[in-house]
């Protein structure tokens, strides 16, 4: 057995788990931490990001995009505290994370010592799990256990809190993964197989069903069942914000994407369907609408791993405890074809509203001006589905959610739950370094593109090849569109007055351009695909473009406006 | 929204931090915790928390999975009043003036089936177990009497009536 410090035990065990890549930011407490790693330097590729915040939404982005955990580091007190926006967005996410923050010595803790903050209490909310190493001996079983604990049944966050007396100290290392725990056990695949049989007949007897997908279809790697299972019995699909690019765009039976700002089709089929296969989504607000008007007609049939999701929001009529995989591989052999025709005739006649009512106009080209609809679609086209999107928060990721194509599942990377400006740009890097051999379009506002514009050092430092495009409409769009609808125009510090991007991106040495007329996009989108390294393409937008359909909140389903 | 009291009992991991995190699945939807007791299992290194508020039934279910979810808690149900039998410790401290009226004194003390474990000069210590509305209208009969200079009360014991152990053990 090794006699190492704490330090090293800790990046053993991010070895034995398999961790390639760190994103941090050192600082007074986590300094023995990061002299430890100057010696494991050829084996952790380390991001040093600007902010913690970038370290935490990267991490996030190489999670979202690989399907591994996501690691940071941060110092104690203000680096630790800097992750928390971030630990909250992977909560709501479902993104598993392993963050390890520095803390002052044990003896010291509760002194109000220097730099010292209670990063458990302050998380305690906003993670799965989190735990403070007081001793040396506790880290190989503590970070075994937060590995299992970020990614087993529903993914989430775990905060580790490594006390400097723990950093300093001697202890023997030997690493186990660890054994499911009680927790674990009891949350997966407990359902009884004659719930499959009565999800089954309900299915067969439904003349309307639709199979409403979230991302616990991507965590659960389902995507090839849910396709399978749709298939087999003629069952159109829609997606929440989240499920996005789990079935691909192109598929026949998907019809699109639910929620305040998807598309009519899938909205207004959950409001006419006699039964809701509800696979791995929560019913967020956004999806539901007013929740007492939400699916009148419906059935509903809700699979998801985790047991607190249930009846949580609806009332399911059947809810299945399991994991999505497992539950659709069992549910295949019973579900029979059933002509729906008629059904997917519904869904086209919405989509033919849509396309006369919203899209036709917003693609129609205007020689002066460039909407964000079309910048979209251009790059859309231009990458043939193939690239990861990242977005920011606002219209810029309403745009994308919309009007980008998917051919493969984890490509839409968002932030659905908590809606975090600034996620953008630094997940879109974590993406990159996650999957270094596709294209990874990070499509921002104006707004949320200034909220981590630091990071564009990092993207210098460590040459990530990401490409940024920023919709520049020098306004908070949303808040504004919000404004426009709801609060009489009155524009309330939603106008913005920015930099010079092409000046910001020249001193960070990124390639660039900028597109103020239609004309100039498809070269524009062109050269920045074909560049090698990042490049940021500034496009600006007309200034007052609204994102539709949209649900009001709080409003029905019906309630839809286009 | 009729609002009743709900019990919960956990099992939990005895470490730092778990109490935290369930008073802050209370706190996240502004519930406020009536009574809150923690003490050691029947199995070591296991604790049992009990927690009484006052909520609805679609509530206190939906706060219950959210516990489920909390890593070290092995085991979280929710009950009402009657699923349970409920008792309270109540410790008085009585005036000894009580004992100008030694036969009243007697008489609450027959009555009350309460023990006498302390008496000087000063005060009488008494202490009652009970349901918390025994120990409360005790509590009352004292005050009237203006002999009552302080009084405690341990929060609730409780054990479910259907073997609550056993459920506990098929979990673990």
């Amino acid at each position: 057995m090794k006699n190492v410090r704490g330090t090293e035990a800790l990046l053993l065990s991010l070895l034995e788990e398999g961790v390639d890549t760190i994103f941090g930011y050192p600082g007074g407490t986590i300094m023995p931490l990061y002299d430890e790693l100057f010696d494991y330097k050829d084996r952790f590729r380390h991001i040093l990001v600007r902010h913690e915040q970038g370290a935490v939404h990267a991490a996030e982005g190489y999670a979202r995009a690989t399907g591994r955990v996501g690691v940071c580091f941060a110092t104690a007190g203000p680096g630790a505290t800097n992750l928390v926006t971030g630990i909250a967005d992977a909560m709501l996410d479902s993104t598993p994370l392993v963050c390890i923050t520095a803390q002052v010595t044990l003896d010291k803790l509760g002194t109000n010592f220097f730099q010292e903050a209670d990063m458990i209490s302050i998380t305690i909310p906003v993670t799965k799990w989190s735990y403070q190493i007081t001793k040396a001996s506790e880290v190989a079983g503590v970070m075994a256990k937060a590995f299992y604990i970020a990614k087993n049944g529903r993914p989430g966050p775990v905060l580790i809190s490594f006390t400097r007396n723990a950093q300093l100290e001697m202890t023997d290392f030997a690493y186990a993964f660890h054994k499911p725990v009680r927790f674990m056990e009891r949350s997966q695949n407990l359902f009884k197989f004659s719930l499959i049989d009565k999800a089954c007949e309900m299915i067969n007897r439904s003349d309307r069903p639709l199979m409403i997908i979230g991302q616990g279809v991507i965590l659960s790697g389902a995507e090839k069942e849910v396709i399978e299972l749709a298939e087999k019995g003629h069952i159109p699909i829609a997606s929440t914000l989240m499920g996005i690019s789990a079935v691909p765009s192109s598929h026949p039976l998907f019809t699109g994407n639910l929620g305040m700002h998807g598309n009519l089709a899938p909205n207004m089929m959950t409001q006419a369907c006699d039964l809701i296969i509800a696979v791995g989504m929560r019913f967020s607000d956004r999806v539901t609408g007013d929740v007492t008007k939400y699916a009148p007609n419906a059935r509903i049939i809700h699979i998801d791993i985790d047991k607190a999701e249930l009846n949580k929001v609806v009332r399911a009529d059947l809810p299945i405890l399991g994991d999505a995989k497992t539950v659709l591989e069992q549910m295949i052999t019973g579900v029979l074809f059933k002509d729906r025709s008629d059904w997917m005739d519904f869904a086209r006649e919405k989509w033919e509203m849509e396309n006369a009512s919203v899209i036709d106009r917003l693609l129609e080209i205007k020689e002066d001006t460039v909407s964000m609809a079309q910048v979209v679609d251009e790059i859309a086209n231009a990458g043939g589905g193939d690239a990861v999107i990242v977005t920011d928060v606002g219209q810029n990721q309403m745009f994308s959610a919309r009007y980008s194509k998917f051919n493969k599942s984890r490509s839409l990377i968002t932030s659905g739950g908590l809606g975090t400006m600034g996620f953008g740009l630094p997940a879109a890097m974590g993406a990159k370094l996650g999957v270094p051999e596709r294209q990874v379009v990070a499509i921002l506002g104006d707004g949320g593109f200034q909220m981590s514009v630091q990071e564009l050092g990092t993207i210098m430092q460590s040459q990530i090849g990401v490409k940024i495009v920023i919709l520049n409409n020098s306004f908070l769009g949303m808040v504004r569109q919000w404004q426009e609808l709801f609060f009489d125009k009155r524009y309330s510090f939603t106008s913005m007055v920015n930099p010079d991007f092409l000046k910001i991106a020249e001193a960070y040495e990124i390639p660039a351009k900028r597109v103020v007329r239609h004309c100039e996009l498809k070269d524009a989108v062109r050269e920045m695909l074909e560049c090698p390294g990042p490049y940021l393409l500034e496009v600006v937008t007309e200034r007052e473009e609204n994102v539709f359909p949209m649900v009001p909140s709080g409003a029905s389903l019906d309630g839809i406006i286009y | 929204m009729k609002k009743t009291e709900y019990i919960v009992i956990a099992f939990v991991n005895n470490q730092v931090s778990v109490l935290n995190r369930i008073t802050s699945a209370y706190l996240k939807r502004h519930i406020n915790i009536e009574s809150l007791n923690v003490s050691e299992s029947f199995v070591k290194g296991i604790s049992t928390v009990v927690i009484s508020a006052n909520t609805s039934a679609d509530t206190i279910e939906k706060v219950v999975n959210q516990l489920g979810n909390i890593v070290d808690v092995i085991y979280v149900d929710y009950y009402l009043q009657s699923d349970l039998i409920c008792k309270e410790l109540g410790l008085y401290k009585i005036a000894s003036v009580i004992l100008d009226e030694r036969s009243y004194f007697e008489y609450i003390l027959n009555r009350s089936n309460g023990r006498i474990i302390e008496i000087n000069n000063d005060y009488i210590i008494m202490e009652k177990s009970g349901t918390r509305n025994e120990l409360e209208k005790l509590k009352e009969e004292l005050e009237k009497r203006n002999v009552l200079t302080s009084y405690s009360r341990s929060g609730i014991v409780v054990l479910h009536r259907e073997s609550i152990e056993n459920m506990f053990q098929k979990v673990s």
